[in-house]
């Protein structure tokens, strides 16, 4: 019987001989791990803030739209994307779009991916998510991505905007990497880090953001 | 990729010439040298950090076959198919096949060096699948048709005029322009066509987690999440080192890659896939492929010193301190990978025999060692390489010596266990080389020997009288 | 007065005597006498960079057996020492005897600059010199040995000398024993940019502690800058920076 490829490459693994390793050194932890709630918005904002990205913070829900309203007044919004997950959602941004004469388009408005992807590639100017966790420790925000969450609204406008309580605002990535891996039935497709706007340096060393990505970020932090 | 590293000579000097010509050329690593600098510092102990990395490295080679069969279990489950290839024709054997299966006339990639090993565009193309890569580095250089210069910036070395020049014929730029940014956006919206409209997309792998089945990409342009949100069928190579037992383990790695790789603390985006998409959901892949290539790893896995070259996390930091990478760049190694981690690692796949001059080209000056967040030891590898060389070692295709150099070290190491033997030595070649002498100095010596030394450099007469002559002599200078 | 055992290179045997002797007379300013093994040759080092492990095991048995009970053992060169302290018990693995023997003798080994400043507790040892000098942080010395802090307290010590900051100090010279032969191109190219950060530091003389480098950056100056100078730290010390031959 002919070998599989599986069983070859991993036969010749496991034929191979082992090593006696000396235990894992000691790890200093961490210095965000002290921080405070203030501390961890301000680190969280400064270091965002020094990748150009723009940090608001308002007290409540209703002073969250205001912003969103001032943000869609200086960029010159008429059309942008809302997913429908557990911050965004009762918002009701399609609600206050008719307001503000904003289209507001959200995924569950398309039948499929392809007409979906026409209108988030094509047609929106922002799009508008929420944020489940996000981190001091890099000024990064951390997306779980699952039905109410579409990936491509964080990514194909030029402009992102995210909205999240100021209280899911943690110190550094390990804890929340235990709560989001903890059950591996149900475990999110993706899980992303977004640390900035889009950027490269790929010609001459020459930085600029908006490669592929937003080329700017907007966060609102709420509370 | 064609393989050119017995070129390596010539490569190299074409390429130090041209950087004597491009000063600007050396820019690229030393900017991203010092931007290293600056983000290690955000880590409470460097060293500490750095040695944890090793260890993490370490233990993942040491129980690789464990954690690939974990890793394929739980990616499994998470709803991937795993599919394992010996060889590069067997990788791209499938990922064509099911490419064509798909009716896929072209294809989205997001960088993956393990791909360019393989030679998948150039399958892709064969089989009239158009291979857009998407990396703007990657862009670039495949538009140009160039070699990676450097495994991070592949580009890093063009100026704006040739981009300029390659983007007006082939990427629909309007207007000539030699502003990075302006180009740039040229290449935004050409690829945004192809995001917008691709069904299959290939991608690499940054880590592999066994624990959850889990793969993580790091980048900042944004065109791997792209490449994983947008088409109907996501492949993800990855090559069988990249593997971590735990989720823990991969964020400390992705610390570290990302600040000896740019300066980082985290590059704009960092994506963990465990499996395709759930239901109801509108994008990410329906089905994901994830394609597991050996390619000579398991061969040398075998050699316990040889299997530490696969600890590598790809980050570039010895690219970018090498002293000698910086002379040359990424061309003169004649492969996929460059600079001290591709000394280190083309020997041990292509043979030694065909890679000579990449584990000799290096003054063994450590700095690569220095910097490196896997712990690997490249002097020590280059010096094991060596050895092979003289034992002809059949197993890595060691290529035997000239014989002249192994009676010269015979009669040395007999010469330098006598002395009286050693001192009649010392004595015949003084009184043989002292004859070319000038005023103390040597300028040339008759033979091909020494050439390279006495092409930019003189010598030293030896000493009328030696250093242990004048002692003797003078009875220690009392 | 203690002993100490001159470990000189082949290097400085042949081609740079002087160099030796300031570092025998620099240890006896120190105040200890070194005593001098007539029957070293050479620590191995070429034949082991050249795969040629045998051959670098018998000389590594040959400088045991020499210097193996000698209370301190001081050379005026880096990777010579690197070679005695790490190398001989890695190429000796093999062997237990002699790995112990090795492995025995190591922490007894110790470059020049290092002995002098971390062991004598000596950092003055007298000269002095008007001018600038700027420092070459050697590989075998700054990486292989840790050594970086002793050769620059010395030179800080010499009155009236001053040390300048040069860029990429602790870059390679581009010597790499075998390498400066057979990639003469790269090899030059590392030593013009290291010449032109010294140029640039507006030093009136390079300093270092490793031979190799010496040969390597005296080699190129003589033939393409010879109004520019290196010396080996030792010589400078001893010789108030003139450096006599």
């Amino acid at each position: 019987m002919v070998q599989s490829a599986k069983d070859e490459i991993l036969g010749r693994l496991r034929a191979a001989p082992k090593e006696t390793l000396p235990p894992r050194p000691y790890l200093p932890p961490l210095s965000e791990l002290s921080l405070g709630k203030d501390e961890l918005i301000s680190k969280f904002t400064e270091i965002l803030t020094g990748e150009t990205g723009v940090v608001h913070r308002v007290k409540n829900n209703r002073e969250a739209l205001d912003k969103l309203t001032q943000v869609v007044k200086e960029e010159k919004l008429k059309c942008v994307m809302a997913t429908t997950d557990s911050v965004i959602a009762p918002l009701n941004l399609p609600g206050w779009g008719k307001e503000q004469a904003v289209n507001v388009l959200t995924p569950k408005d398309f039948a499929d991916r392809d007409s979906f992807k026409d209108a988030v590639f094509d047609q929106v100017q922002a799009g508008i998510t929420g944020a489940d966790y996000a981190f001091a420790e890099s000024g990064t925000l951390a997306v779980i991505h699952n039905k109410d969450q579409a990936r491509l609204v964080s990514l194909a406008p030029i402009l992102h905007i995210a909205i999240l309580p100021s209280d899911r605002i943690v110190s550094v990535y390990e804890p929340i990497i235990e709560k989001v891996f903890s059950n591996k039935d149900e475990l999110p497709s993706q899980f992303v880090f977004i640390s900035g706007p889009s950027m490269t340096a790929d010609i001459q060393g020459h930085l600029f953001k908006g490669m592929h990505g937003p080329r700017k970020v907007i966060v609102i932090l709420i509370g | 990729m064609q393989i050119k590293t017995e070129e390596f000579a010539e490569l190299a000097k074409r390429e130090v010439a041209k950087s004597r010509a491009y000063p600007s050329l050396k820019n690229a690593p030393n900017m991203l040298y010092t931007k290293r600098m600056v983000g290690m510092k955000t880590l409470p102990d460097v060293a500490a950090y750095q040695a944890y990395g090793a260890a993490i490295r370490a233990e993942a080679l040491n129980r690789l076959p464990e954690l690939l069969e974990e890793f394929e279990k739980n990616a499994v489950a998470n709803g991937a198919k795993v599919v394992w290839s010996r060889n590069a024709k067997e990788a791209d054997e499938y990922i064509v096949n099911l490419a064509k299966e798909r009716g896929a006339k072209f294809v989205i990639k997001g960088k993956s060096m393990v791909t360019e090993e393989i030679g998948l565009n150039d399958t892709l193309n064969d089989q009239g699948i158009v291979p857009w890569e998407t990396d703007l580095g990657e862009f670039i250089a495949q538009q140009m048709q160039r070699p990676p210069f450097h495994i991070v910036a592949p580009a890093i070395n063009l100026t704006c005029e040739e981009i300029c020049e390659v983007f007006m014929k082939q990427v629909d730029m309007k207007e000539r322009t030699l502003d990075p940014v302006a180009l740039g956006l040229a290449a935004r919206l050409f690829l945004r066509e192809k995001f917008h409209r691709a069904s299959f997309g290939v991608a690499g792998v940054n880590v592999a987690v066994a624990e959850t089945g889990t793969t993580i990409n790091l980048e900042n342009e944004g065109n791997i999440r792209f490449t994983k949100s947008s088409p109907r069928t996501l492949v993800l190579v990855m090559s069988i080192e990249k593997v971590v037992p735990t989720m823990k383990d991969a964020m400390h790695i992705v610390r570290l890659l990302s600040r000896n790789c740019t300066g980082q603390r985290l590059p704009a985006y960092v994506s963990m896939d465990s499996g395709p998409k759930r239901t109801g959901e509108i994008d990410g892949p329906d089905e994901m492929i994830i394609v597991i290539v050996d390619n000579g790893r398991s061969k040398l896995y075998q050699d316990t010193r040889a299997r530490e070259a696969l600890r590598c996390i790809r980050c570039a930091a010895c690219l970018n301190t090498c002293p000698v990478y910086r002379q040359i760049g990424g061309y003169s190694y004649g492969w996929v990978y460059s600079g001290p981690m591709g000394q280190v690692l083309m020997p041990l796949l292509l043979g030694l025999d065909r890679t000579q001059h990449l584990y000799r080209a290096t003054t063994l000056c450590g700095a690569c060692k220095s910097v490196c967040p896997a712990g690997i030891d490249h002097p020590k590898l280059f010096l094991y390489y060596r050895s092979m060389d003289v034992s002809g070692a059949p197993y890595f295709k060691g290529k035997k010596r000239p014989s002249g150099e192994g009676r010269f070290f015979k009669a040395w190491s007999m010469a330098l266990t006598h002395a009286w033997l050693w001192n009649l030595g010392v004595r015949l070649a003084r009184n043989v080389i002292n004859k070319f002498a000038a005023d103390g100095v040597i300028s040339k010596l008759p033979g091909g020997t020494f050439a390279g030394w006495f092409e930019k450099r003189d010598l030293p007469a030896i000493a009328k009288k030696t250093f242990r002559e004048r002692w003797k002599e003078t009875k220690g200078g009392n | 007065m203690k002993d100490v055992s001159l470990f000189i290179p082949c290097t400085v045997d042949l081609f740079l005597p002087h160099v030796g002797e300031a570092t025998a007379f620099l240890l006896r300013r120190a105040g200890v006498k070194p005593i001098y093994h007539q029957a070293q040759t050479c620590c191995g080092q070429p034949a082991m960079n050249s795969g040629y492990t045998q051959q670098a095991k018998k000389a590594a048995k040959h400088f045991i057996d020499l210097f193996g009970d000698d209370e301190a053992v001081v050379s005026p060169s880096g990777s010579c020492t690197c070679m005695v302290k790490y190398h001989y018990p890695e190429i000796l693995s093999d062997e237990p005897e002699w790995f112990g023997r090795a492995t025995e003798l190591a922490p007894r080994v110790y470059e020049l600059s290092q002995y002098l400043v971390d062991v004598l507790k000596v950092e003055d040892l007298g000269a002095t010199f008007n001018g600038k000098v700027a420092y070459h942080e050697s590989c075998h010395i700054l990486r292989g040995l840790g050594i970086s802090e002793q050769p620059q307290k010395l030179i800080s010590a010499v009155k009236g000398a001053q040390l300048v900051p040069m860029n990429q100090a602790d870059f390679c010279c581009g010597f790499g024993g075998e390498f400066s032969v057979h990639y003469p191109d790269i090899s030059e190219s590392m030593v013009q940019d290291k010449i032109k950060n010294f140029i640039e530091s507006n030093a009136d003389i390079l300093l270092l502690c490793e031979p190799g480098c010496l040969l390597n950056i005296s080699g190129y100056l003589s033939r393409n800058l010879p109004g520019k100078k290196v010396m080996h730290l030792a010589s400078f010390l001893a010789s108030n920076g003139r450096e006599e031959r």
